[in-house]
């Protein structure tokens, strides 16, 4: 892990970039197959927002359903692909929170339904295989602040060209000449340093 | 800003390098692993989305159950209800002997609609009887969404279409 990316794997970010301008074009203009097309794109993002949020799978799919549904609505006042991502974001997670509210005013205030919800770290789903680097990794993310993995959790998910877009609709700083480290990353990678066989 | 006497330590201040740029390839990796989404998500989305212009009350998934059947050895049948403000759908899916689903509905309160359901070929059209019955008696399997239109003609022709959210058969 953590090898150099070939330059070629930046090159097909920019052309991501560019695809999805027109991608947004298209369905601006009515093309629901475009539309289909950024659905098929962004929804693994959107999906890791609501979860993140500590929405159960059916809650998570309702949200993004109704995100889908109010970008449609408002695809006439979105004008950039990189605005697209940011909105779709922005939207995912106000909608989670307000599940998640809605959810809490519901349960009977001496019941632990809490049980039910993913953890916010990765802490409890470790039924997944992994080699000794993957865990270290696993293990030290679940030493961040919550709100630190569900950050990096998103920001993992999101395309470069839209880092900077993304980290702004999660209420990241970004620097003037594109997205910085952040404290986030900088702390993971302090843990990792701090591990055997961790980071090189 | 590196603490004195601690050696190098990544600042959060600086652009992000290639070290950081492999850290979140692994994040995503053990996300991905971890809690992927379901694959046909986006399908069911598409679906969704294409339905957007009717005038429609969308149903919600109230229950959903799996029954073993005997008789069919391995085959198992599947009833699944659905909820919206004026209407109770309940379907039951059982297996062809061709690959296709048959599917048995009913509509509470009982009353004759005009039901629609969306396949992954060309749609299927029915009615349901003054009990709220209604059949598919072939259906291929993929996904398919129900639409419970207001009849035509006759006394009570007014209310609203329900939609289903997609499901699999």
């Amino acid at each position: 892990m953590n090898d150099h990316r070939p330059a070629t794997v930046r090159a097909s970010q920019r052309g991501r970039g560019a695809r999805m301008a027109s991608l947004l074009a298209a369905a601006r203009e009515g093309s629901e197959d475009a539309l289909g097309q950024i659905v098929s794109e962004v929804s693994p993002l959107l999906w890791q927002v609501a979860r993140a949020a500590g929405l159960s799978s059916g809650d998570a799919e309702d949200v993004l359903q109704t995100t889908w549904m109010r970008l449609v609505a408002h695809l006439g006042d979105i004008h950039d692909s990189t605005a697209l991502t940011g909105w779709l974001v922005t939207t995912a997670k106000r909608e989670a929170w307000r599940v998640r509210a809605e959810e809490r005013r519901q349960l009977p205030a001496d019941q632990d339904s809490f049980a039910e919800l993913p953890d916010q770290g990765p802490g409890s789903e470790e039924q997944v295989i992994m080699d000794d680097q993957r865990r270290t990794l696993w293990e030290a993310i679940g030493q961040l602040s919550a709100r630190c993995q569900e950050l990096l959790r998103i920001i993992a998910f999101t395309s470069r060209p839209d880092y900077a877009a993304v980290a702004a609709a999660l209420g990241m700083p970004v620097g003037s000449i594109g997205p910085t480290r952040g404290r986030c990353l900088a702390k993971l990678r302090v843990l990792l340093a701090g591990q055997p066989g961790g980071l090189r | 800003m590196t603490p004195p006497g601690s050696g190098p330590l990544p600042s959060a201040d600086e652009p992000l390098d290639d070290v950081d740029f492999g850290l979140l390839d692994d994040i995503r990796d053990l996300f991905q692993d971890a809690d992927p989404m379901p694959a046909d998500l986006p399908e069911r989305i598409r679906f969704r989305l294409a339905l957007r212009d009717l005038e429609v009350e969308v149903a919600r998934l109230a229950e959903e159950e799996q029954l073993a059947v005997a008789a069919r050895g391995t085959e198992q049948s599947r009833t699944i209800t659905f909820d919206s403000e004026s209407l109770t759908i309940m379907i039951r899916i059982d297996a062809n002997e061709d690959g296709t689903a048959r599917v048995d509905g009913w509509l509470a309160p009982p009353q004759r609609r005009e039901i629609e359901m969306k396949t992954v070929a060309d749609p299927l059209t029915t009615a349901s009887d003054e009990q709220g019955r209604f059949a598919f008696a072939r259906v291929p399997r993929g996904t398919a969404q129900l639409i419970v239109r207001p009849t035509v003609i006759g006394p009570g022709a007014a209310g609203r279409s329900v939609v289903t959210p997609a499901l699999i058969l």
